[in-house]
């Protein structure tokens, strides 16, 4: 029998229609109906200024949102052979690794909602909160920043922020330990539904092509960071990857990643540099390709411009690849169909980020469109 | 007396449904913010739970992209009356950056349902959802719902 779920469903927060193939309560495959927030951003971007096309960079995901406008910055930068100033890159690490804290609390939240672990729910959105704060302190806004530009960042951080921002990361972690506790060992979670359900081995991460922690929990050991030059030169810190690949694994490890981005904002706000934050650049004509660890993964953008105007923009969002590993690989033969939504909600998926076409037939009635392993698998035979 | 009675439930227990028809997500993170212990939306009778079966308040987010059309027109049929529609951040107002050449979206989604309530913001604070839904749901539920019977 299969099992429609969505697109507005009480177990999901965005828009997407899940088909579970189902004998009894038991899950035997899936597949994942795109194309309900489809808006065309890469088509409007086109013929736009760099000013009007980070607006809408911004407005690729809400979650993510942030390094959206970081990695379209620094394509810009990289084609003109340049990068921004130091105290820049210092603090667009701050604010990422902020983003990071905020997007991988969330995740982890609506995982527990959708295990039925409503305490440990409101827990997780009680954490975030303080981190929201900080964001808000730091750009003055909650989720659309606007704080990127090409060359630096808009504001400078003052002294009494930084100190407010220490104050919140000191709470966060001796405050952060106890809950990863009640996750890892506590009498009802640990192991009972999260243990080898939804298992993706290292072999079909690779097949999949999953980026980010859902890669990172199957022991595929890559995080970008490791390659961007703020990083790489400044700040110590280290890849946190697992090798279970069910879902426990994949929680944790967004629990751990939350302690070395603490970590990392600490060493921004001690080891920060004296400057400017923004300088001029002038962009010439140019192709580049510039890639970002997003929270839920690697954000490839290739922006084509003329000088002025951005002729081609490809956007690459990491979700695509998750979401299509879920349906392929970790929906296989599930216990149950809740473990089969709890299992969805551990791969993290954002939407709107993933959308990338709708197809119309000739009356201009919308086809259905099964995501990017089905073209795969037509080219495997 | 039944009606007053029914009036002081309804007035004290909203059962909302979150609808995204196309936005960037960021409003319906603001809406899960509200549940966070901080804003505590259950403390005033609301309670999220996306089934439009059993809403009282459509929370409409999004630009209306092109599956909506009829979609949301069906959505918007399932759920009982009385009933009341908010249109949360400007994508649903004017749609926003979206809405311009070349997109696919149909925005306002005023054009589609009938909306009581908007509020404008990219996004709006958690605060200022609750106090829409507050504005226009309570009264407004109970006195259509009078009106019905």
């Amino acid at each position: 029998m299969i099992l429609p779920i969505g697109p507005v469903h009480p177990g999901l927060k965005e828009p997407l229609r899940l088909k579970l193939k189902t004998r009894g309560e038991k899950v035997l495959s899936a597949e994942i109906d795109y194309g309900y927030i489809h808006r065309g951003i890469e088509r409007i971007m086109q013929g736009k200024t760099w000013q009007k096309g980070i607006f809408l960079s911004e407005r690729v995901c809400g979650i993510c949102s942030y390094i959206h406008t970081q990695t379209f910055a620094e394509t810009f930068e990289r084609i003109a052979g340049e990068y921004a100033p130091l105290r820049a890159q210092y603090l667009r690490v701050l604010t990422n690794e902020l983003d990071r804290i905020q997007s991988h609390l969330l995740a982890n939240s609506t995982y527990f909602k959708a295990m039925e672990h409503e305490t440990l729910f409101m827990y997780m959105l009680a954490l975030r909160e303080p981190v929201m704060d900080a964001i808000e302190l730091l750009t003055g806004n909650r989720v659309n920043m606007g704080w990127n530009v090409v060359g630096g960042v808009k504001m400078d951080i003052k002294q009494t922020h930084m100190d407010q921002i220490m104050q919140i990361m000191n709470k966060l972690e001796s405050e952060y330990g106890r809950y990863v506790e009640i996750y890892e060992d506590g009498p009802l979670v640990g192991g009972l539904r999260s243990k080898d359900v939804g298992v993706m081995t290292k072999e079909e991460a690779i097949m999949a092509r999953a980026v980010g922690p859902i890669g990172r929990a199957s022991g595929l050991e890559h995080d970008v960071r490791e390659q961007h030059h703020t990083y790489k030169d400044n700040f110590d810190w280290n890849v946190v990857w697992r090798k279970e690949g069910d879902n426990f694994a994949r929680t944790m490890n967004r629990f751990d990643e939350v302690w070395e981005s603490i970590s990392l904002i600490k060493q921004v706000i001690n080891n920060i540099p004296e400057g400017d934050v923004r300088k001029k650049i002038d962009i010439p004509a140019g192709v580049a390709e510039w890639r970002n660890e997003a929270p839920r993964g690697e954000v490839t953008y290739s922006i084509e411009t003329n000088g002025n105007l951005i002729k081609n923009i490809s956007i690459r969002t990491p979700s695509i690849m998750n979401i299509d590993a879920c349906a392929k690989y970790m929906l296989n033969d599930v216990a149950t169909v809740a473990d089969a939504v709890a299992t969805y909600a551990t791969s993290d998926p954002c939407i709107a980020c993933a959308e990338r076409v709708t197809i119309l037939d000739e009356s201009g009635r919308v086809r259905d469109f099964h995501g990017v392993h089905n073209i795969n698998s037509k080219l495997k035979g | 007396m039944l009606d007053g009675l029914k009036d002081i439930i309804r007035k004290s227990s909203i059962h909302v449904c979150l609808v995204n028809t196309g936005g960037c997500n960021g409003c319906d993170i603001e809406v899960v913010a509200l549940l966070s212990p901080r804003y505590d939306l259950e403390q005033y009778g609301i309670y999220v739970h996306n089934n439009p079966r059993e809403a009282d308040v459509l929370l409409i987010t999004g630009a209306m992209a092109e599956q909506w059309k009829d979609k949301l027109q069906k959505i918007y049929a399932k759920t009982p009356e009385p009933k009341v529609v908010v249109a949360i951040g400007n994508c649903p107002l004017t749609g926003d950056v979206f809405n311009q050449e070349g997109s696919s979206v149909h925005a306002p989604v005023s054009d589609w349902i009938p909306v009581d309530a908007e509020v404008s913001g990219c996004p709006p604070r958690p605060s200022e959802i609750l106090a829409a839904i507050l504005a226009v749901g309570p009264d407004a539920i109970a006195a259509r719902g009078r009106q019905k019977l």
